[in-house]
């Protein structure tokens, strides 16, 4: 297990580095430098590069962005909003996106659950083609078509939600978003579950324990259900990441005030800093996010730990 | 495994000097001994994934579809005389109006608008005396035609997708095959590259890409690469595991084929059924991904449109013209539920074990 979990940490540090290392040549590579200004002197010049270190080796230079970044000195904001320090915006905006990034998962995992159990209790009945027509439409539609279809008829129409995003009642605003943000997640767990669940109560220790005469609940949640969520946790880490991607489009439709609609911005006025930072943060995330799920499997599957080990 | 043929290969050579003649091997004159089943005659592997996959309704429908789009998209933007970057300003923001079915009282150019005095119904084709004018699913707010434009959307959508999954399956393809064809040390280190390459999240490669090219049509296709041939290869470097096993692998050679032949012409025809089930599950994602780009304002580039750009400029009016909004948003809909549902259908087609939802 040990050494399982060394060589997960291992690889999740090594990529970090690696995309420092690309987020670095693509600094270096954008057009100007900050002292683009003629009336400086080549004396100047040469000042301030030395006092911002611009003159030592690239390694270390390196190494001194490598430093910064992990202490989250992303350095100031372009454009957005005018030598802004990145770190303040992303700290005001981040929350933001997690809580709703957050209800999504929950929500999704839940109904997902949910849905994918009645199919799979109720195999082949109009119940479990209707749980397989939603899964279907809820994994091919875009999330977004969802945010719009929902901000039409639930924002614009009957009023129930507001259309934008509100600060000052921020769960009521967090419905719609959320909504469609879930779908997607929804979907692929209810797929997920029905096929495990069915795998899972065709086993021979399904058999077992139905004949020592447990039934119903303590046999479907007790024994069913415990192993059939084993898989569905390694098919969440994957759909955290979609979400990431719906939701810069969601955040867009209800211009929510969150990282996904800053990345936006970010990138339609060039604000480089701005979207070298975010790909950090993402990355960041998203390698945690992969870390902590491969960890759990291990701890929640011996099969895996030892499997991975020989490899 | 390729150690042990190198080593053999001398002492055989020197000892086997004998020179087979055509005499030797007789074909064994069996035809009338051997008993064949007539009542259930051998089909075809083809052959049976076809019946199974054209009994699925849904697959079907999925099929029907596509094709349908497939067509309209390329012959739809010539069906009238608008073309997709053709502006007309004195008639922009038409609702839909279809001749013959606006005497039914519906598509007859008429919307509902809210204004102060509450909501209206208005007729803009009579309050601006355009009687012989048409635009099938309206104008959009530049007086372009939306019919057109949603076919010639469609068009560049679907380009971009089927070439973006060709461009995948054939790196991915060949990462995966290779990888575990030889197995050892180079599946190691080509694994770990992989697993770098995937923890990178794809939004973030994408953005980069973004800052570095212009946005358009090539970077998109770029960007859909660099991010979707990890899924091709898992499954390419699985199939490649199991086969490699076999016995036709082993007699291939033993007759003395490559490496080469043996990854792409022996095994590579035999795991063709679950690579074009993932390619079509990865057209969905890359007219999602485009249609994403576009609606971030970094998708293709005016005039041009695609499905993402089109929703994208509806969206701005969406809550005052809903009409401009709703045929790029269905088409796109549609299409990736009919790639998903053919995809589905020709996954248990082709594995009759593996009944998934």
């Amino acid at each position: 297990m040990k050494k399982y979990v060394a060589k997960r940490v291992i690889t999740a540090v090594f990529t970090l580095l690696v995309i420092l290392l690309v987020l670095f040549i693509l600094m270096q590579l954008m057009p100007g430098s900050p002292f683009n200004d003629e009336k400086l002197t080549a004396d100047q010049k040469a000042a301030l590069y030395a006092k911002y270190g611009l003159d030592q080796p690239v390694v270390i230079q390196f190494g001194r962005y490598v430093l910064n970044m992990l202490r989250g000195d992303f350095g100031v904001s372009y454009k957005i909003s005018k030598n802004t320090p990145i770190a303040q915006l992303i700290a005001v905006r981040l929350p933001v996106s997690i809580a709703i990034g957050g209800y999504a998962v929950a929500l999704g995992a839940l109904v997902g659950l949910i849905l994918g159990l009645i199919a799979a209790l109720r195999r082949d009945t109009i119940l479990d083609t209707l749980c397989t027509v939603i899964s279907v439409i809820g994994v091919s539609v875009p999330s977004y078509v969802f945010a719009l279809a929902l901000s039409f008829q639930f924002g614009y129409k009957w009023h129930l939600f507001p259309m934008l995003y509100n600060t000052a009642e921020a769960l009521n605003s967090s419905v719609l978003p959320s909504v469609s943000l879930s779908m997607f997640t929804m979907a692929s767990i209810a797929r997920f579950t029905r096929t495990e669940m069915l795998e899972v109560m065709g086993s021979e220790y399904m058999l077992l324990a139905e004949s020592k005469g447990i039934s119903g609940g303590a046999l479907i949640f007790r024994h069913a259900l415990r192993n059939a969520l084993i898989p569905i946790i390694t098919v969440l880490a994957p759909l955290i990441v979609d979400l990431m991607t719906g939701s810069l489009v969601v955040e867009k439709i209800f211009s929510i005030p969150g990282v996904g609609s800053l990345l936006v911005n970010a990138i339609q006025s060039n604000d480089y800093n701005v979207v070298i930072s975010l790909s950090f943060i993402y990355s960041a995330l998203y390698i945690a996010i992969m870390l902590v799920v491969d960890i759990l499997y291990g701890i929640i599957d011996p099969r895996i730990r030892l499997a991975k080990d020989d490899a | 495994m390729f150690k042990k043929k190198k080593a053999a290969a001398t002492p055989i050579a020197a000892v086997n000097t004998y020179v087979p003649v055509d005499t030797d091997f007789v074909l064994k004159d069996n035809v009338d001994d051997l008993e064949i089943d007539t009542n259930f005659k051998a089909q075809s592997f083809w052959k049976e994934v076809s019946y199974r996959f054209f009994r699925k309704g849904s697959a079907v429908f999925g099929m029907i579809m596509i094709l349908l789009i497939t067509v309209m998209a390329i012959i739809g933007p010539s069906m009238n005389n608008y073309t997709y970057s053709g502006q007309i300003l004195a008639e922009k923001s038409l609702a839909p109006r279809v001749p013959g079915l606006e005497n039914l009282g519906i598509f007859d150019g008429s919307e509902k608008m809210n204004t102060v005095n509450g909501v209206q119904v208005v007729n803009n084709y009579k309050d601006k005396g355009l009687d012989d004018t048409y635009y099938w699913f309206g104008s959009d707010n530049f007086g372009r035609d939306i019919w057109t434009r949603t076919w010639h959307g469609a068009r560049v959508s679907l380009i971009i997708a089927v070439v973006a999954a060709v461009i995948d399956m054939i790196i991915g393809m060949s990462y995966g095959l290779i990888s575990g064809y030889f197995g050892g040390k180079t599946d190691m280190v080509m694994q770990r590259i992989l697993e770098i390459a995937n923890s990178i999240p794809r939004l973030v490669i994408v953005t980069l890409l973004l800052l570095v090219f212009k946005p358009g049509m090539l970077t998109i296709i770029i960007a859909l690469m660099l991010t979707e041939w990890v899924g091709m290869s898992r499954i390419a470097r699985a199939e490649m595991l199991k086969l490699k096993e076999q016995e036709f692998v082993l007699a291939s050679r033993t007759l003395g084929a490559g490496s080469f032949h043996i990854i792409f012409r022996e095994v590579l025809p035999n795991i063709i059924g679950p690579i074009i089930t993932q390619v079509m599950f990865s057209i969905p994602t890359a007219i999602f991904t485009e249609a994403f780009l576009s609606f971030v304002g970094l998708g293709i580039p005016v005039p041009q449109c695609s499905l993402g750009s089109l929703i994208s400029d509806g969206f701005n009016s969406f809550t005052t013209h809903p009409y401009q909004i709703v045929a790029p948003i269905l088409v796109m809909a549609f299409l990736m539920l009919s790639f998903n549902l053919v995809a589905d259908g020709l996954r248990e087609a082709l594995d009759p074990k593996m009944k998934g939802m």
